[in-house]
């Protein structure tokens, strides 16, 4: 059972605090086994979401269950790991007694592991929770989301605060979350932090999820820069309506264009050259990002959302 | 998580025993000079204060002996004022305060019922404050045997009850509109104003008919109107402070369950 249940199952959930939109009408599954990017700008619905799977809010409309029970049932919560959006950690407290404290009312955490996490992504423990510098609560707040080995790992904006050698080990760890086949569902508003390990991202706007893609369709959509350079100048008719092909600058030897999607009919076309070099952008992602954004959202009134 | 709350609160609960203990000590040590001058604090004397201000002090009609100095000094408003402060701010850390700083988003996402969590919190907040009461029980009494006041420990009990009781229903209100709200500014608002008004209602205002009725709602009704030092416990009037207590934490209990949590 436990392989075909959705991980994630929302249907028609909607959330209003008074009259201001958070979320509305999201349907959205999320199979086990998969990393799920949900992007969106601040303030777009993403950590409305996340808290609703979470109960820490409750839907206007609609509904929402996590590992096949209703949001509502506490016991589902020591099989998620959380990490919250704005980590608040304050007090005396040292950050290993609260980790081995949350631990203790989840359960799950073998003696050790704490220690092994943290040393993975260098956090200091050993300081009161009040005095820790944002990037280590951060870590923090990643080693307890992660420490119980959770069957579904829920992070909102995981890697803010975070320098980037702390960023790549907490890549590897979520790499290794999707080899042990658990489920991850990972927030950003840069597609470029999610890109490279999620299989789907969401992509919500003010409220309203407007895509769900694969994330190689995407890259398969993906606006390139492209620039050949050949030993003698070239005819610009050659190039001249090519499909795909935008923004073509012909000048002597070298052509300059921008690619929707394949480049075959670019190279195909260039082959009859002698070509010298070749340059090509990795696809921008967020350019295609920022395509649904105007496309969809232009119609759209700017509400204040959070 | 009781164990764990009690933790977090201990530093408070400390502070705040010994400054009860140091207020005790204080006020307790003065009692030497009072006894050995009765005729500076006797009835004469107390006649020279306005009439009002002796209300507000409960009367102040017995300041000689041993149990009306302690009623007057430090049973009638201070301690139960010092006691509703403590109970008002660690009532507040139990939710509304650890809401607004963020840190109860992890708690409410740990596998523990919300129902349960305000129950642990307000178990927290009874044993944190019978603590308190307990270690400043046996100061007040150490101190009143030392001074020789002649009151006996169990009149020193029923009344130190009383105060815990007084404490735990203010605590309750605190967290009960903490719990609704989430806010430590309303919940500090409300006990305030219900404290302040039923502390006058049942001294300024036993006089004033058109107010005296409310003393049915004030909680120092049911604290001093059994004059726990002279006549010792007042069962039934306990018990209503203990309901209401009860009651207000159920209250709690539901408020926050049924509730966005740091909207």
């Amino acid at each position: 059972m436990a392989g075909m249940t959705a991980v994630v199952r929302a249907e028609g959930l909607t959330k209003y605090y008074g009259k201001r939109r958070g979320l509305e009408d999201l349907d959205l599954e999320i199979q086990p086994g998969e990393i799920f990017g949900y992007l969106g700008p601040n303030g777009s619905g993403k950590t409305t979401t996340i808290r609703l799977m979470l109960d820490v809010i409750r839907p206007t409309r609609g509904t929402v269950s996590v590992l096949g029970t209703g949001s509502r049932e506490a016991a589902v919560r020591a099989r998620i790991g959380y990490l919250p959006g704005e980590l608040a950690l304050e007090g005396r407290e040292k950050a290993r007694d609260y980790l081995e404290f949350l631990g203790k009312v989840r359960g799950g955490v073998p003696a050790g592991r704490i220690g092994a996490l943290a040393e993975r992504l260098d956090a200091d423990l050993g300081v009161p929770m009040g005095k820790l510098s944002k990037g280590n609560k951060q870590k923090v707040g990643l080693i307890q989301a992660f420490m119980h080995e959770p069957e579904f790992l829920i992070l909102d904006e995981p890697t803010s605060g975070l320098d980037p050698l702390v960023q790549q080990e907490f890549l590897t760890m979520l790499r290794e979350v999707r080899a042990s086949g658990r489920t991850v569902l990972m927030s950003s508003h840069v597609l470029a932090e999610v890109e490279h390990v999620s299989d789907r991202v969401g992509i919500v706007r003010a409220g309203r999820l407007v895509a769900v893609e694969n994330v190689s369709a995407l890259r398969e959509k993906a606006v390139r820069r492209v620039e050949l350079h050949f030993d003698a100048p070239v005819p610009a008719e050659a190039f001249d309506g090519l499909p795909g092909v935008r923004d073509l600058r012909v000048a002597g030897a070298s052509v300059r264009c921008t690619i929707d999607g394949r480049p075959d009919a670019l190279i195909k076309t260039a082959a009859r050259f002698t070509v010298v070099h070749l340059v090509s952008e990795e696809p921008d992602l967020e350019e295609i990002f920022l395509t649904y954004y105007s496309d969809e959202g232009r119609h759209d009134d700017r509400q204040d959302v959070a | 998580m009781i164990a764990k709350t009690l933790r977090d609160y201990r530093r408070a609960l400390i502070g705040w025993t010994i400054g009860i203990s140091a207020f005790m000590g204080l006020y307790l040590a003065v009692y030497g000079s009072v006894k050995e001058n009765p005729e500076v604090y006797g009835p004469q004397a107390m006649a020279k204060f306005p009439g009002a201000l002796k209300d507000l002090m409960g009367g102040m009609e017995d300041f000689t002996s041993g149990a009306g100095y302690l009623q007057s000094v430090v049973y009638q408003l201070f301690v139960p004022f010092l006691f509703l402060a403590c109970a008002m701010l660690i009532a507040n850390r139990a939710l509304a305060q650890p809401e607004e700083d963020g840190t109860l988003e992890l708690v409410v996402t740990l596998p523990i019922d919300r129902k349960r969590l305000v129950l642990e919190r307000f178990a927290a907040l009874v044993i944190g404050l019978g603590a308190v009461a307990a270690m400043t029980l046996l100061v007040t009494w150490g101190l009143a045997e030392t001074m020789e006041m002649g009151v006996p420990f169990d009149r020193i009990l029923a009344a130190h009850t009383g105060v815990l009781l007084v404490g735990l229903f203010f605590g309750a209100v605190t967290l009960a509109v903490g719990a609704a709200t989430g806010r430590k500014g309303p919940a500090m608002a409300v006990t305030g104003v219900w404290a302040v008004l039923g502390y006058v209602v049942v001294t300024v205002g036993r006089s004033v008919d058109a107010i005296a009725w409310l003393k049915w709602l004030s909680p120092f009704h049911y604290y001093a109107s059994g004059q726990p030092l002279q006549q010792g416990l007042p069962v039934g009037e306990y018990l209503v402070l203990t309901g209401a207590a009860a009651v207000l934490a159920l209250t709690a209990v539901l408020a926050f369950d049924r509730r966005d949590v740091g909207v």
